[in-house]
């Protein structure tokens, strides 16, 4: 019986998937994108948040069968209304056995794996067996300035990108559009590239910036520092998506 | 929307139209002529009664706007009494009268009234006279009947003159045939129904609802559509011009708030015959009201599980919207309960939603759906104080509540046991039974119960389950310690008072522990509305899951108001706070999220509580911002059916813009909220309201 780190456990989530759903956030990710609306998401263990209405602990301890227990009891629920449940964080990749124990325990639901893809093979892999549908982000394509905004190589994403459409595992692309770092035609143009045409590829989301980003740093005792102008106006370019016939919309 | 209405419409936001209003009464009935008039002539209540409506009708003046195609403006500022206040003391002595006391929040039978015309009940009761010749008041009730019908007619007859010589012959056509006679086509309805209702508010009644729109006026505009005289985009257009007058004298109606004035349409649901009563009209008001954007009319819309998830995304595109409504009614819910309440199962597929979301019969509920209120926070609260000091367990606890529950249904009920309803001759006209049996609206028709609204419970079910946790079962709480720290509204007790409020289990997460407390506080209520038995009108008591304003008035009180006042209480709430509004979790309590909300609030048996009172759930308006996410919340809505719960309010609201409005209410002229069961413009609102409405429990998505 393995055990597991969540920050949140969010009903009706409206943008992680079809029908009624809960989205399940694990805490903890191997990345450190400085746009991150999260900022509790990133440390794998429990945190305090102090705010000017308290004190609250952001992340809980469950077992496997603690989490699907709590999640079946709205199975029924979501499965009468083109539902189910979504892992997303902070990265799942990173609690991947957790994850696959608690979808082995739930009644028979549809499921959303939302990852940045930044994981081992075995551990996506894994994963992948049990899901129904992934949304999948693609920040950057240039290696140089993936490392620089989002802290790590994106080798492995776009491997894993690869296995992924190779399995069979429909996918949607998630591209978080962020002022000047992601949203340039060079970028959007680079990730249309490497998506066109990928058996699975459902759509592309474009994800306008969160303003409201830094909104949750000081109570998490971290800083919100943005290297990019947060009011600078996006480049909402869907027109490289549509010339290479990807199905895309602006979330 | 076209050109012409959209002038309409803005002209009527700018009111525009009040400049025609008879400003001192000039020509008209100054403040006590009338009553005045009626002394001189020694004329009896009933006489008054249809007094008031012929002077009103014929001291209206008529209006017909350039862009309209269907007439009538009030140009009566209000209603004068028809009685000197002293006279009006001896006439209604000690009995007890109903909020302004005239008759109000029913529904009259307006298919039967379109159908008939005022010919047709003109003569139902002329046939009356004839059987009840030897019956005074019959006679009485039944002249005076026909004296405001003639009224009616009169202005109808005066608007079709003018018409007439403005040129303006389609109107002045329609006025000669309606509401005299049966409507020839869609217009004629409306146009009918338009004099009819505004008659209504002229003769001194208030929350007068519109019901079955969709029902009694699909006969009309169906041979419209078929014999070709009206295409979808033709009838949607006088639609919205029906709609939009609804607006116009609506400053004018009495209420608690603007906007507060009844004006429902209830779509939907199942015929009398339990088949779906759904048609394409249903779907155009829906369509109409969206495009609209105004307050009026409220909609509401019956559905069942099994609704077409089509219509329910129409529907999600008004709340989308952020116009307050619809609010939803589960017909599969609430038929059994009102079976179980008395109600032939006939009627009550037929039940339609009064000014805020009780249920009420067309045409034969006289029902008063909203006597007053139990709190319950308040019978917790005592229960609570006494059973600690004595020394008492949980249950010995949970016995004195019940008790003060059943003490509090005596007497909010023992205030009404001498209910005076004034005579109502007009409303009498539209109402099913009374002409024929010579007998007015005032005097009862076949459905005469009390409804009382059961507020709090979230907050009393949070407040029993955290004194079970924390002084019977953990025993990290000493009883003297709770009822020092209620006494001082926990100034000093700070640190308990976070541990009530954040580690109490709390009603909104599907926890069966504190959901069967909420349970058994409703089990209570409708317990002791049963024990009560038949009221001096021989009706029954509904208990209800509504607050109403109550959720302010019994955490800080209000004038006049005879239920008790609950100062900090046990979930951790202090003194001045608010409640829950209808069915929601104590406000500012962590909630898991809708689906645990509707969970725990599906536990409650709804065939024992059958005055309605809405599960009450805001939204985040950045939840609509992907077209997947409407079809998400008519999936929501589903749920709430599919779960067995009774009734809906579902809500988009922008704390930003409420912010801002705040701020700057000039740039906010149209924003429109809803307040507990109805919806008003934001800006129009008195303050308390809202800042109710920006600290309102909120599902935030960001």
């Amino acid at each position: 019986m393995t055990s597991g780190i969540v920050f949140d456990i969010k009903e009706f989530a409206v943008h992680d998937g079809p029908g009624l759903r809960t989205t399940v956030f694990m805490k903890g990710c191997p990345l450190v994108c400085s746009w991150c609306h999260n900022p509790e998401s990133q440390w794998g263990q429990p945190q305090l948040m102090r705010t000017a209405n308290g004190t609250r602990l952001a992340g809980s301890l469950y077992t496997a069968e603690q989490l699907a227990a709590r999640l079946n009891q709205q199975a029924a629920l979501l499965k009468a209304n083109e539902g189910g449940i979504t892992f997303s964080g902070g990265e799942p990749l990173m609690q991947a056995g957790f994850v696959a124990e608690v979808i082995s325990l739930l009644e028979d639901m549809h499921i959303v794996l939302d990852t940045s893809g930044f994981g081992r093979e075995r551990d996506f892999r894994l994963l992948l067996g049990c899901t129904d549908l992934v949304y999948y982000d693609l920040k950057l394509i240039d290696p140089e300035a993936h490392v620089r905004y989002v802290g790590q190589d994106n080798r492995w994403i776009l491997r894993n990108l690869q296995i992924m459409s190779e399995a069979g595992v429909p996918f949607v692309i998630r591209v978080p559009l962020v002022p000047g770092v992601t949203d340039s035609d060079e970028n959007l143009a680079a990730i249309a590239e490497r998506v066109a045409g990928l058996p699975g590829l459902q759509r592309v989301d474009l994800l306008p910036y969160n303003k409201a980003a830094g909104a949750k740093y000081e109570a998490a005792g971290m800083e919100f520092k943005p290297d990019y102008d947060e009011n600078r106006p996006l480049n909402l370019n869907t027109g490289v998506f549509e010339r290479a016939g990807i199905n895309v919309r602006i979330a | 929307m076209n050109e012409r209405l959209e002038r309409y419409k803005q002209g009527l936001r700018s009111g525009l139209h009040k400049s025609l209003r008879q400003a001192g009464r000039i020509d008209t009935l100054a403040g006590d002529e009338l009553q005045a008039e009626c002394e001189q002539q020694n004329l009896g209540w009933m006489q008054r009664s249809a007094r008031l409506t012929r002077r009103q009708c014929e001291a209206e003046r008529v209006v017909i706007g350039p862009d309209e195609r269907i007439v009538f403006t009030r140009t009566l500022i209000d209603v004068p009494p028809i009685y000197s206040k002293a006279e009006w003391e001896k006439v209604t002595g000690q009995r007890t009268l109903h909020e302004l006391g005239p008759i109000s929040n029913i529904c009259a039978d307006w298919g039967m009234a379109l159908a008939q015309g005022l010919n047709g009940r003109r003569q139902t009761a002329l046939a009356a006279r004839q059987r009840f010749k030897d019956d005074p008041s019959a006679l009485e009730f039944l002249d005076c009947a026909i004296e405001t019908m003639d009224a009616v007619q009169g202005l109808a007859n005066r608007y079709a003159e003018a018409a007439r010589q403005m040129g303006r012959n389609e109107i002045a056509e329609i006025l000669e045939q309606v509401p005299a006679n049966r409507p020839r086509s869609f217009h004629e309805a409306l146009q009918s129904l338009r004099l009819l209702q505004a008659a209504v508010w002229l003769s001194g009644h208030y929350h007068v609802g519109l019901g079955r729109f969709d029902q009694y006026m699909w006969e009309y505009l169906r041979e419209d559509l078929e014999s070709g005289r009206l295409d979808v985009a033709g009838a949607e257009e006088l639609l919205a011009e029906f709609f939009i007058s609804l607006n116009k004298d609506s400053d004018l109606y009495p209420g608690v708030q603007q906007g507060d004035n009844g004006q429902t349409i209830t779509l939907g649901g199942v015929r009398r015959d339990g088949s779906s009563a759904v048609n394409e009209l249903t779907r155009m008001a829906l369509r109409v009201s969206c495009d609209l954007e105004m307050i009026d009319p409220k909609i509401n819309l019956r559905i069942s599980p099994d609704t077409d998830v089509e219509l329910l995304c129409l529907a999600t595109e008004l709340t989308r919207k952020g116009l307050g409504f619809p609010q939803y009614s589960n017909d599969e819910v609430v038929i059994p309960a009102l079976v179980a309440h008395g109600y032939a199962l006939e009627d009550a597929c037929d039940y339609v939603v009064a000014a805020c979301w009780e249920f009420i019969i067309p045409g034969q509920g006289m029902d008063v759906v909203n006597i007053g209120a139990v709190s319950l926070p308040a019978a917790v609260d005592r229960a609570i104080r006494a059973g600690l000091l004595a020394g008492d367990d949980f249950e010995g606890i949970l016995a004195r509540l019940r008790a003060d529950i059943g003490e509090q249904v005596q007497q909010v009920a023992g205030r009404y046991e001498n209910l005076l309803l004034p005579p109502a001759p007009y409303y009498s006209v539209l109402m099913d039974n009374c002409l024929e049996n010579g007998r007015d609206l005032s005097l009862g028709n076949k459905y005469n119960n009390f409804g009382i609204h059961g507020a709090g419970s979230a907050n009393a079910a949070d407040a029993l389950a955290a004194v079970r946790k924390f002084i019977f079962q953990e025993h990290s709480l000493q009883p003297s310690e709770l009822l020092s720290a209620l006494d001082a509204d926990f100034v000093g007790y700070e640190d308990l008072r976070l541990k009530l409020f954040d580690d109490g289990p709390k009603v909104g997460n599907n926890d069966d522990g504190v959901d069967t407390l909420l349970v058994g506080l409703f089990e209570a209520f409708a317990d002791a509305c049963e024990n009560y038995g038949c009221t001096s009108r021989g009706g029954i008591l509904r208990p209800g899951t509504g607050s109403a304003m109550y959720y302010i008035w019994l955490a800080q009180g209000h004038a006049g108001m005879h239920e008790p006042v609950v100062g900090a209480t046990a979930e951790g709430r202090r003194q001045g706070q608010p409640l829950g509004a209808n069915l929601a979790p104590t406000q500012g309590v962590r909630i898991n999220g809708p689906f645990s909300t509707l969970q725990s609030f599906a536990k409650i048996d709804y065939r024992r509580v059958c005055n309605g009172g809405p599960i009450t759930l805001e939204l985040s308006d950045t939840v609509f911002r992907n077209p997947e996410a409407t079809r998400q919340v008519a999936l929501l809505v589903r749920a709430f059916a599919q779960l067995g719960c009774q009734q809906f309010q579902l809500n988009a609201l922008s704390l930003e813009t409420l912010l801002d409005a705040r701020a700057h209410p000039d740039l906010h002229k149209n924003l429109i909220v809803r307040v507990w069961g109805w919806s008003g413009y934001f800006c129009e609102l008195g303050a308390e309201y809202q800042d109710q409405i920006i600290a309102r429990h909120m599902f935030n998505l960001e």
